[in-house]
């Protein structure tokens, strides 16, 4: 019994984190078309930077704010520096071919990831680092038992919780909000409509670079920063946004859920080993039952 | 006023407007007929800055339209209305229509909810089902919205892209009027691109024919609609 | 040629050995990506599956190295079409992501079952020695150059194999998916069987390459990491992704490069911490402009190759 419970506030934090990296992806897939495998190593370089800020003397909250900050500037220099010139590129022999258009920016991608992990190893060594969270990482004691989940897991909690409305509301009443969907859904009209869909795709970057250094640090703590560490995050927060459908925000939300409690009973009930395999497990699955995910839209089957 | 001079628009080798130059008057209806495949569509989508020509200069009261980004040219006070995929399905009728004073939004809150109240008084089917998603909205109901999304921010010049296409020819009645209203209380500037020569000439000041993407003709519109061997030679009726 | 070689230091020798291991496994890139379009991460997997397989045989069955090394591509092939049948559903980021993850599964399942994968504890393999009869021909080579001499008839092997793909029917099937899926489909070509086809064909290439890979000392979880595939795919774009001569290209860049930069900035006095990742850093910038600047690589729009 006290194993499930474990299991359950595990997968509700972890989920919680796991549904903020699949909503980064999602918002660059609507918004640029891509998907960004390089996001988590924008993560881990925010991450990196808040973590010299603290061995400098600085306090966790500043450095808190500088990392998701820049997060944002790390994503809008992306678009910018690599990106848009991409989509700008004239056509040639290789991108006259559907599939290598589609292969062209996974790769860029991955190349960026490359040397965000590379830059980890040339400004701080790619050091393993501890990252301390300025909250209790032992269970709360209550009644003369310890409770399977932390002050820490509250503040996971009520920061994605907080995040998840903000976004929601973002979305739903805002006018950059609004324009945000139309670009996505609608390029061209967006642009009969007067909306700048240039700067639209930038904030999409920038909010999902955001969002993934906000989930960069509330990882870090129970396990150590490396240049590496959330390549795993990065696998979670991909499957866990096929699962939801890659184009559906509430999607990604549910998906990281999922995917959090599919890994905690795995972790408890299995071995740690196992989660590579249950991961693949979920994604094979999900691509071969129900490619488009749970809540995706049936246009956008790339399958 | 709208000046084309000359303008050459191709896909590829394709030539879709070769040298077409019209002008299209201040608050008059302008309407483009021709054929499939005339280059009406290409017309509208260069002057509003979905396509880039080859040659040739668009200006509007004086400034050149050409190398503008599409939202900046809206915001020169022009809109279009492209054929087909006009309004966003998966948003509401609300939602579409907000989208089309977006840009204004900080300057002109109040003229905003003014024209879209005014919007709503023009077509009401909209005031009904404005919190749908307008993916569900009928044939007819979806060009309303669409008038509607280019309308909310007062443009000074419509660029309206056959907006019969596949409406019942009472629901084609009801919309062009309401062009034709429009145009006459606040001074509107139309250029009207259709299929439907007839329709499109009875509310029409002036009349260009496209074949092939050259002017065949540009007369004012009764003495288009009566020039009856243009009509057969082009038109084929 | 030879002769030439067998004066490098034995560093450089067994960069050769290197180069030429990875020049298989880059043709196995080539051969997926650049001529079918299919971009797969999963390319060190499945050189896990030919080294594991490999190494099991040679250990456990004290099979000769010239049989085992073949069996590589068998193993290689099996892994690959199991692979492909998932994967030929698939195309662009969700393809990428899938292979993404097999790339990070593969290597767990050594650990989780280490009695027969002996998890961490790496099985040792090796060349060996050279035969008799080669040393009374050609003289004792150091270790390295013996590696290089084993790698090469398999090199040569690839070459022979993928050049005739590449100008075989099957690939301009291929080929023809990969520019016009739909228009192939309609005209009666089956597309997901040639998916899984040529899954399978560039998985054995991969096994092969993972099978020389590991016998240059030991084959363990870690041997195969997700950056050999990035490795590979790397090497392949730079070198230019659809060509043999790209390819070889392609290993050379991804072998010399680290040691070329190092020459550079020898007179600069960087720090250790920047010398030592500065090569990443190249690699992944040069990578970048690359995709973004000439994504057909270097070969790329040369005479060097034959066909598109």
């Amino acid at each position: 019994m006290d194993t499930l419970l474990a299991a359950l506030f595990t997968g509700t934090s972890r989920g919680a984190i796991y549904a903020l990296v699949a909503m980064g992806l999602v918002l660059v897939w609507r918004g640029a078309g891509i998907v960004n495998f390089a996001q988590m190593g924008q993560a881990m370089f925010s991450t990196y930077i808040a973590s010299s800020l603290i061995m400098n003397g600085y306090s966790y909250w500043l450095a808190f704010f500088v990392a998701i900050a820049a997060g944002a500037l790390l994503g809008v220099f992306l678009d910018l520096a690599v990106m848009r010139p991409l989509s700008n590129k004239k056509q040639t022999e290789l991108l006259s071919s559907a599939s290598m258009r589609a292969a062209v920016p996974v790769i860029a991608s991955l190349g960026i990831l490359g040397v965000l992990q590379a830059l980890a190893g040339v400004f701080w060594a790619a050091e393993e680092r501890g990252f301390q969270a300025p909250f209790a990482q032992e269970g709360y004691t209550i009644a003369g038992r310890v409770m399977p989940f932390t002050s820490f897991d509250l503040f996971v909690m009520s920061v994605v919780t907080f995040t998840l409305i903000l976004t929601v509301l973002f979305f739903k009443k805002t006018g950059v909000g609004l324009a945000m969907r139309a670009s996505a859904l609608d390029q061209e009209v967006a642009k009969l409509s007067g909306i700048r869909t240039n700067g639209v795709r930038a904030l999409s970057w920038a909010i999902s670079g955001a969002a993934s250094s906000l989930a960069g640090l509330l990882l870090t703590p129970t396990s150590n920063l490396s240049p590496y560490t959330l390549d795993l995050a990065l696998i979670i927060g991909f499957t866990a946004a096929v699962v939801g459908g890659l184009d559906s925000l509430p999607g990604s939300v549910i998906g990281g859920f999922i995917l959090g409690f599919v890994i905690s009973f795995v972790n408890y009930y299995l071995t740690p080993e196992d989660i590579y395999l249950a991961i693949l497990a979920v994604l094979v699955f999900v691509l071969v039952v129900r490619p488009r995910g749970i809540l995706g839209g049936k246009d956008t089957r790339r399958v | 006023m709208l000046e084309v001079r000359d303008l050459t628009t191709s896909y590829g080798s394709v030539v879709a407007l070769n040298s077409v130059s019209l002008t299209v008057v201040e608050s008059k209806i302008t309407t483009v007929i021709g054929a499939n495949g005339a280059g009406k569509s290409t017309l509208l989508r260069t002057i509003s800055g979905l396509e880039k020509p080859a040659s040739g200069s668009v200006t509007w009261n004086g400034e050149s339209l050409l190398g503008k980004r599409p939202e900046e040219i809206v915001r020169m006070g022009i809109a279009h209305v492209p054929e087909g995929h006009a309004v966003i399905s998966a948003l509401t009728v609300e939602e579409n229509i907000s989208m089309g004073a977006l840009f204004r939004r900080r300057t002109h809150k109040n003229d905003i909810a003014q024209a879209t109240e005014e919007l709503y008084t023009l077509f009401p089917r909209l005031l009904e089902r404005r919190k749908q998603l307008a993916g569900t909205l009928s044939g007819g109901e979806r060009q309303m919205l669409a008038i509607s999304r280019a309308l909310v921010s007062r443009p000074s010049l419509l660029l309206l892209d056959e907006p019969s296409l596949g409406l019942a020819p009472l629901v084609v009645e009801q919309i062009i009027d309401s062009i034709n209203v429009l145009s006459q209380k606040t001074g509107l500037t139309v250029l009207l691109v259709e299929q439907n020569a007839n329709t499109a000439l009875s509310v029409a000041d002036y009349g260009v024919l496209l074949s092939l993407g050259k002017v065949a003709a540009y007369l004012p519109a009764d003495e288009l609609k009566a020039d009856a061997s243009l009509r057969a030679a082009y038109l084929g009726y | 040629m030879f002769l030439a070689a067998s004066s490098f230091e034995p560093y450089n020798q067994g960069q050769l050995a290197v180069t030429l291991t990875l020049f298989i496994g880059i043709l196995s890139i080539v051969i997926l990506t650049g001529i079918s379009g299919q971009i797969s991460l999963g390319q060190s997997a499945l050189m896990a599956v030919g080294g594991y397989s490999t190494a099991l045989m040679i250990i456990n069955l004290s099979m000769s190295l010239w049989i085992a090394i073949p069996l590589s591509i068998i193993s290689g092939g099996v892994a690959g079409l199991l692979l492909g049948t998932v994967a030929a559903r698939l195309s662009g980021p969700y393809l990428a992501g899938t292979t993404l993850v097999v790339a990070l599964a593969i290597p767990s399942i050594a650990t989780r079952f280490d009695s027969i994968f002996k998890g961490d504890e790496v099985l040792e393999v090796d060349v060996g020695y050279p035969p008799a009869w080669f040393v009374r021909a050609f003289g004792d080579p150091t270790y390295e150059m013996w590696q290089f001499y084993v790698a090469l008839p398999f090199a040569l092997l690839a070459l022979f194999f993928a050049s005739n793909l590449l100008l075989s029917r099957s690939g301009r099937v291929w080929r023809s998916i990969r520019d016009h899926e739909i228009a192939s489909a309609l005209a009666g070509v089956k597309v997901s069987r040639q998916k899984v086809f040529v899954f399978t064909i560039s998985a054995s290439f991969a096994g092969l390459a993972g099978a020389l890979y590991g016998l240059r000392g030991s084959v363990g979880p870690s041997t195969y990491p997700t950056s050999l595939s990035l490795l590979l795919l790397t090497g392949a774009i730079l070198g230019g992704i659809r060509s043999i001569a790209g390819a070889f290209i392609g290993s050379v860049l991804v072998v010399f490069l680290p040691d070329w930069i190092d020459l550079a900035v020898h007179s600069f006095e960087l720090s250790e911490q920047v010398s030592n990742y500065l090569p990443a850093l190249v690699g992944g910038i040069l990578l970048i402009l690359t995709v973004v600047l000439n994504p057909a690589g270097v070969a790329g729009g040369s005479h060097l190759h034959k066909h598109k």
